[in-house]
Order: structure tokens, then sequence, then C-alpha cells
């Protein structure tokens, strides 16, 4: 059952992803990007990391993607933009569709029983993730948390110096 | 060649059509988080396959780099809306003229 995910889940995304390409509007590309990323956080938790899925789903489907339609919105709109606003090259209940591919991959998933990791992983790893980041890749992690307040700061402070 | 690595190689490929096609920023951008997503898939396989949590720790650290290298390239874009430049790639030609 889990095998049938996996390629449920991997032929999702990499249509999602053809999709995208193929979009002429910017909202209609981050719609199909959105698809994309949520068969991706399913592809990563069956591959044996719920955690790694986890976050997929939490940072890029939630956090980055949310960034992006304000990017977008803000967007000059010319009469150019304005005729690309709306234009979806696919019906949109088929991108909503993708919201719906995930619960039933899900499902079918917790359905299947077993610990994730079926599609050739041990799925014990998410265990020992702690002690790899917090031991030899310490200085690493550090960084990289840094590196993520850093642009926090420069997200926040870009429109109060615009404001000036 | 195991399907993992097939859909992470067509994420990335797909990807870095939508970086070499798409003229607009953003839509590069999502080409960008596009290749950055099927790297993350083939590499979270093979870190299940080989059993090493280091390669599942490079997933998570490439997930906030990631997230950061999306937050620093929005505020830029933004940026360059707000300064009444388009979103187009090709009019950014400052440093090659």
């Amino acid at each position: 059952m889990r095998e049938i995910c996996f390629y449920l889940a991997g032929a999702g995304a990499v249509f999602f992803s053809a999709l995208m390409l193929f979009q002429r509007g910017l909202y209609a590309g981050a719609a199909c990007l959105l698809g994309a990323l949520l068969q991706v956080g399913v592809l990563l938790y069956l591959a044996g990391s719920p955690l790694v899925g986890f976050l997929q789903v939490v940072i890029y489907a939630g956090g980055v993607m949310a960034l992006i339609v304000v990017a977008v919105m803000s967007a000059p709109a010319d009469d150019r933009d304005a005729a690309m606003w709306g234009v979806f090259s696919v019906p949109r209940p088929l991108v909503a569709g993708s919201v719906l591919l995930l619960g039933v991959e899900l499902a079918l998933a917790c359905a299947g029983g077993g610990a994730p990791g079926a599609v050739g992983a041990t799925g014990a790893l998410d265990k020992t993730l702690g002690n790899v980041l917090f031991g030899p890749y310490a200085l690493a992690t550090e960084a990289a948390a840094l590196l993520l307040f850093v642009a926090a700061l420069a997200l926040v402070s870009g429109p109060q110096r615009r404001a000036r | 060649m195991t399907p993992a690595v097939q859909v992470g190689l067509a994420l990335f490929g797909l990807g870095l059509a939508a970086v070499a096609l798409r003229g607009r920023l953003l839509a590069m951008l999502l080409g960008l988080e596009l290749m950055i997503a099927g790297v993350t898939v083939i590499l979270t396989y093979q870190a299940g396959v080989f059993g090493d949590p280091a390669g599942l720790a490079a997933v998570v650290l490439i997930i906030a780099v990631a997230a950061a290298e999306a937050v620093v390239g929005l505020c830029l874009i933004l940026r360059l809306h707000h300064a009444g430049l388009s979103g187009e790639a090709s009019s950014l030609s400052e440093l090659r003229e």
C-alpha cells in the first residue's frame, strides 16, 4: 500500500511541477508549486522521515509559499499583468485537488500500517537526527539558525527602511 | 535507478527548466524551490537506504538555508517592485553595462 502511495505522490509531484512550468500567471504557478511541495512532503514521509516531511510542509508549503503569494500580490499590476492575473491553464479544481490527493495518500499510507519508511528506509533515523544535528554538525546548525535570523531581520527591516 | 531518485531528478530538471526558460524573477525563484525539493527527496531517500542520519541532518540544514534564501530573494524582488522596476530578469542589466 505504501509503495502505491509513493508512486502516486511521485507522479503527483512531477505532474504539478510540469504544470507549474507551463503556467503564464504567477499566482497559478505558485498554486501549482504548492501542490508539488505537498506531494514532496508525502514523498519524504514515505521515504523514511516523517519529521523532514513535516518540516517540508510547514516551512515550504506554509511559510515560504505565504511569502511568495505576498510577493506576487505586491507585483506591479499593469494591464498585461491584470490580464494574466487569474489565468489558469488548467481547471482550478485540479489544483485544489492536490490537497485532497495529499489526504488520500496519507490515509492510504496509514491504512497500510507499520512504521514509515517501507520504501527502502529504516524509519528510525529521526530518533538520531537530534544527536547528529547538535553533535558533529552543531556548528552548521548554529550557522543555519543565524542565517534564518538574519533573513528574518531583512524581511522585517526592509519595509521600515522604505517607510522612512 | 530507484523511483525516488527518478522523481528527485525529474523535479530538479523541471525546476532547472523553469529557471532557464522563465523570464520573471519570481517564476525563477519558484523553479529554484523546485530544484531544492528534488534534492531533498533524493537525499532523504538515500539517507534511509544507507541508514545514515547525517543525510537527514544535511536535508534539515538545506531546508533551513533554502528558506533563508527564499526570504532574501523575495525581499529583493519586493524592493525591485517598490523601486519601480519590472520583475523581468532581463531588466536588470546594470552590472552588464
